[in-house]
């Protein structure tokens, strides 16, 4: 195999693993969007995801379709209580407060996981077929292709449905003014619940991916600090440019790996999003108001 | 429909020691537009805030009085329940989503709609008094002038079919001549669509033309109130509020 080839095979992996980067950052970002909350908890909130599935699917018994049902529902279940009652008390307290209490609650959930499931990696029913895809000679692993269309069709759906729809339209108003949101009949704080339901189901669906992908590990919450990088890129605020600084990431990552070896996986990305906030401090797609005075 | 609104001896605090309003009283009889005049600081946009629930979102509070529109207690309601009720608040600077489009501004606004209405007969409503948002509806509101975007709160306020309106400062930093224009759709929506209104206006000339009553409030409790014709005679509003010096006219 000669390195062109090579070059377009590493990134089309890393492109399709950028996709669940792109499904995990939604998450953070719709959270952070309507609350000016940033949610260190999502990688704990997949990674628990996955045990419902687990739980529901293999320890049940109940079949992947249902142990999918379950996971999301259940993963709803924690994200609303974690709103209700970890975060809504803290509205309006400082950032770095809320960031605390989300790490916080991200290492109960990692320590709760570890003492109802054990630190032992678990091996979930695979839900992802393992028949490679090819793309011309480009050999793409089949569970890494698959979970990359999953994701893909999930964010850009979210993405329509946000873009699109009322609700949509009700979370970007709270997001852009609270008290204008709340004089046009918006309940801001039902918003904002809102947001959490849907990181609950981008976080389950990327945590089962993910989980098929690698193995099942109270651990595997680790990837979203990959993530950070992700959001961070696409500018915070920006649910759009998730979806592209994923891909970006994603492929970054895997071609550095590759080209400059493993350990410059992690940081290069990182380097990346520096460098960028000298230039760009709102990210690639984060925005800047056009008010007009 | 419109709606009386009656304030009674209210008195609101900001962060538990700022007294913002200490004992003022108004009524807007239904279908009227009845102004509040004052200084800076008097406590005119608190009165508002007051009455659309926004206290609680600016640490303020209500701490005596009561406030009923039609009857009914609106102390105790969240501002997305108010507004629910009827009484849609247009806050001072206008504060459109700057990047949604015209016509997702008049989307958000369908939250505050009592009973859903079809959004084509609202939004046409809107369009009838404000022909030029229509020509913009796909635009992003940031990007419109001034006197555009007072036309868009408005404008958002009418999608709800509100009973009351209460309007903060809506010809800030606006020029003369659009100023007129919107005073004069806003006594067209009182007129044709019975819509009872509070106006707050630092321009106390076009408040008096347009009002049929109003009060002046200092130091957060009313001090005088009238027709708006026999405030505009009086020697007081004329000096300090018409900027009319009592000597040149004598």
């Amino acid at each position: 195999m000669n390195t062109f080839s090579a070059f377009l095979e590493y990134s089309a992996v890393g492109i399709a693993a950028g996709g669940i980067y792109a499904l995990i950052a939604l998450g953070i970002v719709v959270i952070f969007k309507s609350s000016r909350t940033f949610n260190f908890a999502m990688g704990e909130m997949m990674m628990l995801s996955a045990y419902f599935f687990y739980t529901a699917a293999v320890t049940f018994s109940l079949g992947i379709f249902l142990g999918v049902v379950v996971a999301i529902v259940g993963s709803i279940a924690v994200a609303l209580l974690i709103e209700r009652l970890a975060l809504r008390p803290m509205m309006g307290r400082p950032f770095i407060a809320i960031v605390m209490v989300t790490f916080g609650i991200g290492s109960i959930i990692r320590g709760i996981v570890g003492m109802i499931w054990g630190p032992n990696d678990l091996q979930i029913p695979a839900i992802l077929a393992r028949t490679p895809v090819m793309l011309g000679d480009i050999f793409i692993p089949g569970k890494t292709a698959r979970a990359f269309a999953i994701a893909v069709v999930i964010v850009g759906g979210l993405i329509a449905f946000l873009r699109y729809s009322r609700a949509g339209i009700a979370l970007r108003a709270a997001a852009a003014d609270q008290i204008t949101a709340y004089s046009m009949g918006i309940d801001v704080r039902r918003v904002i619940a809102f947001t959490w339901i849907i990181a609950a189901i981008t976080g389950c669906i990327s945590g089962i991916l993910m989980a098929n992908v690698n193995t099942l590990t109270p651990h595997l919450g680790l990837v979203a600090l990959n993530v950070l990088s992700v959001v961070i890129l696409g500018g915070m605020n920006s649910i759009g440019g998730v979806l592209v600084a994923g891909f970006i990431i994603g492929w970054l990552e895997s071609v550095t790996g590759w080209m400059l070896g493993t350990e410059f996986r992690e940081i290069t990305p990182y380097i990346l999003v520096l460098l960028l906030l000298l230039v760009r401090p709102t990210g690639l797609f984060g925005t800047k108001e056009i008010e007009r005075i | 429909m419109a709606a009386a609104l009656e304030i009674k001896d209210l008195a609101v605090v900001y962060q538990g020691a700022i007294h913002a309003l200490t004992n003022l009283s108004l009524n807007v009889p239904a279908g009227t537009i009845v102004t509040l005049l004052g200084a800076n600081g008097a406590g005119k946009s608190t009165t508002l805030k007051a009455i659309s629930g926004f206290l609680p979102l600016e640490d303020g509070r209500v701490t005596h009085g009561s406030i009923t529109i039609g009857g009914q207690d609106m102390l105790k309601l969240a501002p997305h329940m108010i507004v629910r009720r009827g009484v849609f608040h247009v806050r001072e600077g206008r504060h459109v989503f700057a990047e949604m489009t015209v016509e997702e501004n008049l989307i958000a606004s369908t939250f505050a709609q009592r009973k859903p209405r079809p959004r084509k007969e609202a939004f046409d409503e809107v369009y009838n008094y404000f022909p030029i948002l229509s020509q913009r509806r796909h635009q992003a509101a940031g990007y419109l002038s001034g006197g555009e975007q007072q036309m868009l709160a408005i404008g958002r306020a009418l999608v709800a079919d509100p009973e009351m309106i209460l309007l903060d400062e809506p010809s800030l930093g606006l020029a003369p001549l659009i100023v007129k224009d919107i005073f004069e759709i806003i006594a067209r929506i009182n007129r044709e669509k019975k819509v009872s209104m509070l106006l707050v206006e630092q321009n106390a000339v076009i408040a008096l033309r347009y009002a049929s009553y109003g009060y002046v409030i200092e130091n957060g409790s009313t001090v005088l109130e009238g027709s708006t014709q026999d405030l505009s005679a009086n020697q007081d509003i004329q000096k300090f509020y018409l900027g009319v010096d009592a000597s040149d006219a004598a």
